[in-house]
């Protein structure tokens, strides 16, 4: 497709930009790179990033559904973690400057994509399904609506993994603190009316690593790009914790 | 035949894989690169009032033992007393110390009843009240700071 915008309604931004490809570089470095975008309409930091993507093919990053549905192209930009997709320029752009880096803490495969394994193995640790030992219904196992709203601000998760590589409790302990995405889906499937599984999953999270490392820096709802509350999740988890009988 | 070549291809495949895992030469150290540069990464309110509650209880528990030694000169005779007292009083370094730990003290012990509220009650467990409930302790920690400046100044 050619070139539609006439060139006064461009002006340029300077992308700094982390650059690291195992198979060349020692060390990762920041790569500036000057990129023509339109003044009379706002886009997007992943389009920013195409753009960038044009002068320098070699630049690596994930992305597929480009409307903050897929939860694939969580990154840095300026200092906060987000989606590029569904963040516009206009929110992030400081003094004319766009930094993007990879998320923080986890290792980086190549520029902006990181190796997920850990976030991913701490989700399986907290058994994201139902769990149901009675014997199965003649129809599906229903709700209603009340029990339905409890799931409200759980489900919507897209696992993009903003949150938990953004809290410093996870940056530490990965492998111990499960972090705020994966229990949010713990407390979504505790919080279900279906799951009857609830004593083992509170069992599991009894040992002071898990959860107990959430100390409410709330880092994770201020990334959040579902506005999701992770923080809320977690106390009442805890609350469920402290208040049943042993 | 073919797949014959490819069976006994892939089992001596699998023997080289097996026996290189063994002697630990496919384990390679991680050396990818990990970007955790904390003064590229915004901290918002709430984090940086934790973090400094952490600190600043550190530094309490650090000057702790000078407190307790200058005490145990203060109780060892009536003149050594005086002789705090006065150099209390004549020495603005002293003065200072002493009000940067009051500081310290008064801002974990704000930053830690925040913390009780939150975990007890839970307030502030929302970005907008938690973040509001931050600035109130450091605005609290402000206006008592002022009052023990006053207070130890003799201003
Ligand atoms: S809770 Fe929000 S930030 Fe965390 S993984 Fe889910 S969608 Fe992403
Ligand atoms: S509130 Fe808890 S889970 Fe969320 S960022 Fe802070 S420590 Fe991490
Ligand atoms: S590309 Fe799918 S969430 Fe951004």
């Amino acid at each position: 497709m050619s070139q539609v915008i006439p060139v006064e309604q461009l002006k340029s931004l300077t992308m700094s930009i982390y650059r690291y490809d195992p198979s060349v570089d020692e060390k990762p470095y920041m790569q500036d790179i000057v990129i023509e975008v339109p003044t009379d309409k706002d886009i997007m930091v992943l389009d920013a990033l195409h753009l960038a993507k044009d002068q320098e093919p070699s630049l690596s990053y994930r992305r597929s559904c480009r409307e903050g549905v897929c939860g694939s192209d969580g990154m840095n930009i300026n200092g906060k973690n987000g989606l590029a997709c569904v963040t516009p320029l206009s929110e992030v752009v400081k003094r004319n400057k766009l930094t993007i880096r990879p998320m923080p803490g986890l290792p980086v495969v190549r520029d902006l994509i990181v190796d997920m394994k850990q976030f991913f193995d701490q989700l399986e640790k907290v058994k994201p399904y139902l769990i149901t030992n009675s014997d199965n219904p003649e129809i599906e196992r229903t709700q209603s609506p009340e029990e339905r709203e409890e799931l409200d601000g759980l489900y919507e998760c897209i696992l993009c993994g903003c949150c938990s590589t953004s809290c410093p409790s996870f940056w530490w302990n990965p492998d111990k603190f499960l972090g705020p995405a994966a229990l949010l889906q713990s407390w979504r499937f505790i919080a279900d009316s279906r799951d009857e599984a609830t004593e083992e999953r509170l069992d599991a999270l009894e040992d002071s690593f898990s959860l107990y490392r959430c100390h409410g820096i709330m880092n994770c709802v201020s990334v959040c790009p579902k506005g999701l509350n992770p923080t809320e999740a977690i106390s009442n988890i805890r609350n469920k914790l402290i208040n049943r009988e042993k | 035949m073919v797949f014959d070549d490819l069976r006994n291809y892939n089992e001596s495949a699998l023997n080289a894989l097996t026996k290189a895992i063994s002697t630990k030469k496919v384990i390679e150290k991680d050396n990818r690169p990990v970007n955790l540069n904390l003064l590229t990464i915004n901290l918002p309110i709430i984090g940086l009032s934790s973090i400094l509650h952490r600190i600043s209880g550190l530094a309490v528990f650090i000057c702790f033992p000078l407190l307790v030694w200058l005490l145990s000169i203060s109780l060892e005779s009536e003149k050594r007393f005086s002789d705090l007292q006065n150099s209390f009083q004549e020495m603005v370094l002293f003065k200072l110390v002493i009000f940067l730990i009051f500081v310290g003290f008064i801002y974990h012990l704000l930053a830690g009843v925040k913390k009780l509220l939150s975990e007890v009650f839970g307030f502030g467990e929302t970005l907008k009240s938690g973040s509001l409930l931050s600035w109130t302790v450091f605005g609290l920690t402000f206006v008592m700071s002022f009052m023990v400046l006053f207070k130890i100044f003799n201003l």
